[in-house]
């Protein structure tokens, strides 16, 4: 008996929109092909899922390596959420000395830190967050592989 | 979402919200060393000044002036100055007023940074909306609004201006929280000019009737004030009443008028570099109308030497109208180079050209003229364009002389041009990691 073919088929990207990925929307049992596996529920959309508020998230791309250790290196890009409220251990776009600068937020009962994630970097301490300008909190990082 | 719709009609104001010095504000959105700086942001080819921060007010800035007359002096007083980065500006202007239709189903975007909201509820309850609405635009994007509420779109503008003169007020202002007595007095202290529609050659008009302040205009007769001055006064003076005259509009399906107009990097010094321009600017213009499926009926061309040379001032300007409506590129230039080049001498300095079309309409409705169509729109040669366009860069294909050569001397400048951070992968802004 003759193998089955597999028919390739290749489509052009139309422009205006990402490459994407198609979701099955049922999870694959290995070894079993579900029957419900040709029904797809469209394509993955990133901004979906990436992003939870369109008009106050922004994507800003670093510069230096103070955050490696966070998982986030030099030349990645990260996903900023401006109207999220700032909570201890978040990743945050802080403002300091006029620059939008990449840190860990830790709120302590006795005070407040802004860590690099590498320690050849000092801390900066304040007494209350009000101190500071966080101008965002980090969502995702888009790293370079 | 606010809930407007189990209010009693009487509730309904109107809100005015606008960005404070929009361009200014959105400059250090991605830029917080220039908080509290003197920004300034220059026209099209960095020429002048069209928008200021509150600071470089307070430097005595006016709006309009040649940005060459103050550079030397800027450094001196720490004036920083900013290319208009429009789609900076555009994306954010879009992104506010997504934010404010969710406070209202109706918005009405009357600039690309104020909008007029429809809005419903107790004089307290609106106070603390206006607080909502300017928390979240602070919040979401980083800039500053203002919020005026009012009866009528005209007091909501009068409202808003008192929401950024009086810090007291912390942005907010209903002018229902006031005592009519209160109002009087706020009325009687600002000139009749400050309202919203009225002109200042109108208001000298005013001024000779004994109307000198808002108040004056409110309290007259408006029988003799449409005699003397037509319904559009007399429609501003209801308004102050807070009878609410001139209603919401949604966003308008086709804009009246398309137009197409630049400052030149260097003058322009012959008939034929004209045409070339000419030859630009007409498709660029005639892609805005096929973009908005639209044909017009006229058009308006276009240029001048600059008002502060030595030489004479020379501005051309003429008309042509078509003998059916179109879209066509080369129709476009066809007429507007046969009526604008005839008056363009060789030899002088022109810094700007443009194409202004009018008369524009949806295509569809000039369907059954099909008959007329000229040959190269039957054969879609606009779209043809703006494809390959799209596809290998602006000046991949051209007409005629607008030609091959790229990018052309006249080009615009922009050299103080911050980062396109929202709508270019490659200016995205940086976050240092240090």
């Amino acid at each position: 008996m003759a193998q089955p073919r597999t028919e390739l088929v290749v489509r052009p990207l139309s422009g205006e929109s990402l490459p994407a990925i198609l979701a099955a929307s049922t999870a694959v049992q290995a070894g079993f092909p579900s029957p419900a596996q040709d029904y797809f529920d469209g394509r993955v959309d990133l901004n979906t899922h990436l992003i939870k508020d369109v008009n106050s998230t922004f994507i800003v791309r670093v510069a230096g390596d103070s955050m490696k250790n966070a998982g986030i290196s030099d030349g990645d890009e990260v996903i900023v959420d401006r109207a999220l409220t700032p909570r201890d251990g978040d990743v945050v776009v802080a403002v300091l000395d006029g620059e939008l600068t990449l840190k860990r937020l830790y709120i302590r009962s006795e005070r407040v830190l802004l860590k690099a994630e590498n320690p050849r970097f000092p801390d900066i301490a304040v007494d209350t967050l009000s101190e500071l300008t966080i101008w965002g909190v980090v969502t995702r990082c888009l790293h370079h592989v | 979402m606010f809930d407007s719709a189990s209010l009693p009609e009487s509730q309904r104001r109107i809100a005015l919200v606008d960005v404070n010095s929009f361009f200014a504000s959105c400059e250090r959105v991605f830029d917080p060393s220039l908080e509290g700086k003197p920004v300034v942001v220059l026209s099209n080819n960095d020429g002048c000044v069209v928008a200021l921060s509150k600071e470089a007010k307070a430097l005595g800035v006016k709006m309009g002036i040649p940005w060459f007359k103050i550079s030397a002096w800027a450094p001196s007083v720490g004036l920083v100055a900013k290319s208009s980065n429009y789609e900076l500006y555009g994306d954010l202007s879009s992104r506010v007023m997504s934010i404010l239709h969710e406070f209202s189903a109706h918005v009405e975007v009357y600039s690309v940074d104020e909008a007029f909201l429809e809005v419903k509820g107790t004089p307290e309850e609106l106070v603390a909306l206006g607080h909502e609405i300017k928390a979240a635009i602070q919040n979401k994007l980083g800039l500053p609004v203002c919020v005026g509420i009012g009866r009528s779109k005209t007091q909501a503008k009068l409202a808003n201006s008192g929401a950024k003169k009086s810090a007291g007020l912390n942005g907010v202002c209903n002018l229902d929280t006031f005592s009519p007595e209160h109002i009087d007095r706020i009325m009687e202290a600002l000139p009749v000019d400050n309202i919203w529609g009225i002109a200042r050659r109108l208001s000298k008009r005013l001024n000779s009737m004994g109307i000198h302040t808002i108040k004056d205009l409110r309290d007259a007769d408006p029988v003799r004030i449409k005699k003397k001055f037509g319904v559009v006064v007399q429609r501003s003076l209801y308004e102050l009443r807070g009878i609410d005259c001139i209603k919401l509009e949604g966003e308008r399906l086709v804009k009246n008028q398309v137009m197409y107009s630049r400052s030149f990097a260097t003058p322009v010094t012959t008939r034929k570099q004209m045409e070339e321009v000419l030859a630009v600017y007409a498709q660029r213009v005639s892609k805005r109308l096929r973009k908005q499926g639209s044909v017009a009926g006229a058009l308006t061309c276009f240029a001048g030497t600059s008002r502060f040379a030595n030489e004479p001032f020379h501005s051309p300007y003429r008309n042509a109208v078509f003998s059916v409506p179109t879209n066509d590129p080369v129709e476009i230039l066809k007429a507007a180079s046969s009526v604008l080049l005839e008056c363009v001498e060789d030899g002088r300095k022109y810094v700007r050209a443009g194409i202004m079309l009018h008369d524009v309409s949806p295509k569809t409705s000039h369907q059954y003229l099909d008959l007329f169509t000229p040959v190269h729109e039957s054969r879609q040669l606009g779209e043809v364009l703006d494809t390959v366009m799209e596809k290998h860069g602006a000046f991949s294909i051209g007409l005629g002389a607008a030609g091959f050569k790229s990018p052309r001397h006249w080009e615009m400048k922009r050299e103080m041009l911050s980062l396109r951070a929202t709508t270019r992968w490659d200016e995205l802004a940086t976050v240092h990691a240090k």
